[in-house]
């Protein structure tokens, strides 16, 4: 079967070019896709020797999440469990906060919007993408400082007697988190809404159904899969965002990415780096996946 | 009613959403031409340049851009030859494999940009090791190891543009060049990709931009080659500066004026589209660029763009903000020494009018001189230390509602503003000036 495959394959595309397709795609599948995790997976399975030789295989790497370091005070490591519990909470909470911010832009450009209005809404969403997410939480930054504009405002409208700490409070994090994906959360769900036939928002305001229903029952169920797709990506991106922790974080609060950054550069301990990395990436997969089984979304939909 | 509510409340979302979108950039662009050391607008003190001239002194941000570029090419050319073969191989696959074939070359645009450079470096250095080469090999290079990483997801971006474009291709098209003798590569150059193009060159423009903003798989892969995003990231993270700004006002420029000049071009080509249907005369007439004009807002908003940075440009070269920040600099210590100096007057004009009672008083009664000679020796000892006014003066009764006022400020006048700091340095250039 496989070989009656690679015949056609060879006979549609011809052997110089059937074979530099085969070579290339093999190289970024098998090269950089899959061999580079398992190699990871592999590290972290194994005891780090700062040399950089192969040590043996040990499970420490991830008794060290849960237990903390041998000999510690506490039975369990509460410090890294609840970082690692935070991220993926307040991951969740932005992807919901996204989800209510950008739905009704995502209706309006796709089936209120026409013509210039659109043209301009869109390069309006368009031109903050392409800023550097560096910048994009920099400007944050100076927004939300001590000295910053939403301060003066709040001063200045006698809301605030002193200026309030934002970045202390995390309040700068979570609108930096919510600020740098809003367009991912936009552009798969304006591009699935776009595709609904105004026809049936139209019968559904003549059968008399108020403006709610009708995003109740005929736009939310087909947008779906373009709502789950934003989601997941809002979601993953979130979790695993390291730029706008670092830069937006209170100093006393810490994301998961940052640990597995500092186990790798400061810490220099490979290993437990990539131990964690794995928990990472394994527990936003397996959350992803509970919430489309709960909301009974295919994979294929994603990402289109 | 209701149908007045729901738009209203529709603008207003609309306004709440953009503001929150936009409303950080334009502050921080603006902050870039704001003299304050803090990137700040409300205390605004002047316009100027500067920090553009020291965000372009700065060798750090230079040889970031420098390496980024490279970077910026090499992720271009990998990542969109493997999604050009990763979109015509998911067209021929074998169905039954799609699905899987599918989620494995869309899964490194979901995976953690920490995670994929974590398994690049981890990977890497690990071939290196059992290739037996050293530490300077060019698998442990950082230029190398960062294009390696982003190329692994950028590529699926590159493949999801790329196959939107295959699935119009129009397979007879290669049978044809096929049967009319063609072999398979030139059926590629010659007709496959020219049909490509288009979106080949969206997707290189696409790999280049998230080449360039890419932090969290580049942070871990960078090695001795910084790129500007870690430059910038180190910045921002220790201390804040305007020239960050003025960075960031450049990158905002030439992305609106990128977005512009794309839509103007898509406009024009739609127009062009619409006139042939037209008569001869309407399209080759002589009127054909204002009606571009008229009918293409963005190449309006295009040639208004050029036109402001030609202007400020033009003004950069003249504008002079050392004046500027010496006269800002000068009226922060005036306004700190403005107080002192107008009780110093105000002390020293009481002290006249109370000298000239003294002297009338005096000239009235002659024969009363004993009485005040130590009056005039007690003033002339105020005018040295002054610290309590004429608070003892015996005429100064009948101003006694002002005084209150000069015990308090009386500390810092009496030497007017010698000792202060401030005042040193831009007493002498301000009377220069």
């Amino acid at each position: 079967m496989k070989n009656g495959f690679l015949k056609n394959f060879y006979q549609h595309n011809g052997k110089v070019m059937g074979t530099a397709l085969l070579v290339i795609i093999s190289f970024w599948i098998g090269v950089l896709i899959i061999l580079p995790q398992l190699s990871m997976l592999d590290y972290s399975l194994r005891e780090y020797l700062p040399s950089g030789e192969v040590g043996d295989y040990t499970l420490k790497n991830y008794r060290h999440l849960i237990y903390g370091a041998e000999g510690a005070s506490d039975p369990y490591n509460y410090v890294d469990l609840k970082v690692f519990m935070r991220t993926i909470i307040a991951a969740i909470c932005v992807t919901i906060f996204n989800l209510i911010l950008c739905y009704p832009i995502a209706f309006f450009l796709g089936q209120v919007a026409k013509g210039m209005k659109l043209r301009v809404f869109a390069l309006l969403l368009i031109i903050p993408y392409w800023i550097n997410e560096i910048l994009r939480a920099f400007a944050l930054k100076i927004i939300f400082g001590a000295t910053g504009m939403i301060n003066a405002v709040l001063i200045g409208m006698g809301i605030l007697d002193e200026p309030f700490d934002f970045i202390r409070a995390d309040i700068a994090l979570y609108a930096g988190l919510g600020y740098a994906y809003i367009l991912l959360m936009v552009f798969p769900m304006y591009n699935v809404i776009e595709s609904l036939d105004g026809n049936q928002i139209e019968a559904a305001r003549d059968l008399g159904a108020p403006w709610w229903r009708i995003h109740a029952r005929i736009v939310i169920p087909y947008a779906k899969p373009g709502i789950s797709s934003g989601a997941t990506m809002v979601f993953m991106l979130s979790a695993g965002a390291l730029a706008a922790p670092q830069i937006l974080g209170g100093p006393s609060s810490l994301w998961f990415t940052q640990i597995i950054y500092q186990w790798f550069n400061d810490g220099g301990n490979w290993s437990q780096g990539a131990a964690y990395a794995i928990v990472l990436l394994t527990s936003c997969i397996i959350i992803v996946l509970a919430f489309m089984k709960l909301f009974k979304v295919n994979m294929g939909d994603i990402g289109k | 009613m209701n149908n007045l509510f729901l738009r209203v409340s529709i603008w207003v979302y609309l306004g709440i959403f953009f503001a929150y979108l936009l409303g950080p950039l334009v502050i921080m662009a603006i902050t870039a031409f704001n003299s304050n050391g803090f990137p700040s607008v409300s205390p605004w003190e002047c316009f100027t340049y500067a920090w553009f001239s020291e965000l372009f002194q700065d060798e750090r941000i230079l040889n970031g851009i420098k390496n980024s570029i490279i970077v910026g090419i090499g992720t271009v050319i990998m990542s969109v030859t493997m999604g050009l073969a990763g979109a015509l191989i998911l067209t021929q696959v074998w169905p039954k494999l799609r699905a899987t074939y599918y989620t494995i070359v869309i899964a490194p645009i979901l995976v953690p940009g920490v995670v994929l450079g974590i398994s690049t470096v981890v990977f890497w250095q690990r071939v290196n090791n059992w290739l037996g080469l050293g530490p300077d090999s060019i698998l442990a290079d950082g230029l190398f190891l960062t294009i390696i990483g982003q190329s692994t997801f950028i590529a699926s971006y590159c493949m999801l543009v790329l196959v939107a474009r295959l699935q119009r291709y129009d397979l007879t098209l290669n049978e044809a060049a096929l049967d009319l003798g063609a072999t398979h590569t030139q059926a590629f150059r010659k007709i496959l990709l020219p049909f490509m193009m288009p979106a080949l060159a969206t997707s290189a423009v696409l790999a280049f931009l998230a080449s360039f903003e890419n932090y969290n798989t580049t942070t871990f892969t960078f090695g001795d080659y910084p790129t500007l995003t870690i430059e910038l990231a180190q910045k921002v993270r220790y201390g804040i500066s305007p020239a960050i700004s003025a960075l960031a006002f450049i990158i905002i420029v030439l992305t609106v004026f990128g977005a512009l000049t794309n839509e103007a071009l898509k406009r024009r080509k739609e127009l062009q589209a619409a006139a042939s249907g037209d008569t001869v005369k309407k399209v080759d007439g002589g009127f054909r660029l204002p009606a571009i004009l008229s009918r293409n807002p963005a190449m309006i908003a295009l040639i208004a763009l050029v036109a402001v940075i030609g202007l400020s440009t033009v003004n950069a070269m003249s504008h002079n903000p050392a004046q500027c920040i010496a006269d800002v600099k000068e009226e922060r210590d005036m306004q700190r020494t403005l107080e002192a100096e107008a009780n110093l007057r105000a002390l020293a004009e009481r002290r006249a009018a109370a000298a000239a009672a003294r002297a009338a008083e005096a000239a009235a009664n002659g024969e009363a001189t004993e009485e005040t000679a130590p009056a005039t020796g007690g003033s002339s000892q105020t005018g040295g230390t002054g610290a309590f006014g004429n608070v003892f003066a015996p005429t100064n009764l009948d101003g006694a509602e002002e005084e209150p006022e000069a015990p308090e400020e009386a500390p810092a006048s009496p030497f007017g503003s010698v000792f202060d700091p401030g005042n040193l340095s831009t007493a002498e250039p301000s009377g220069g000036n």
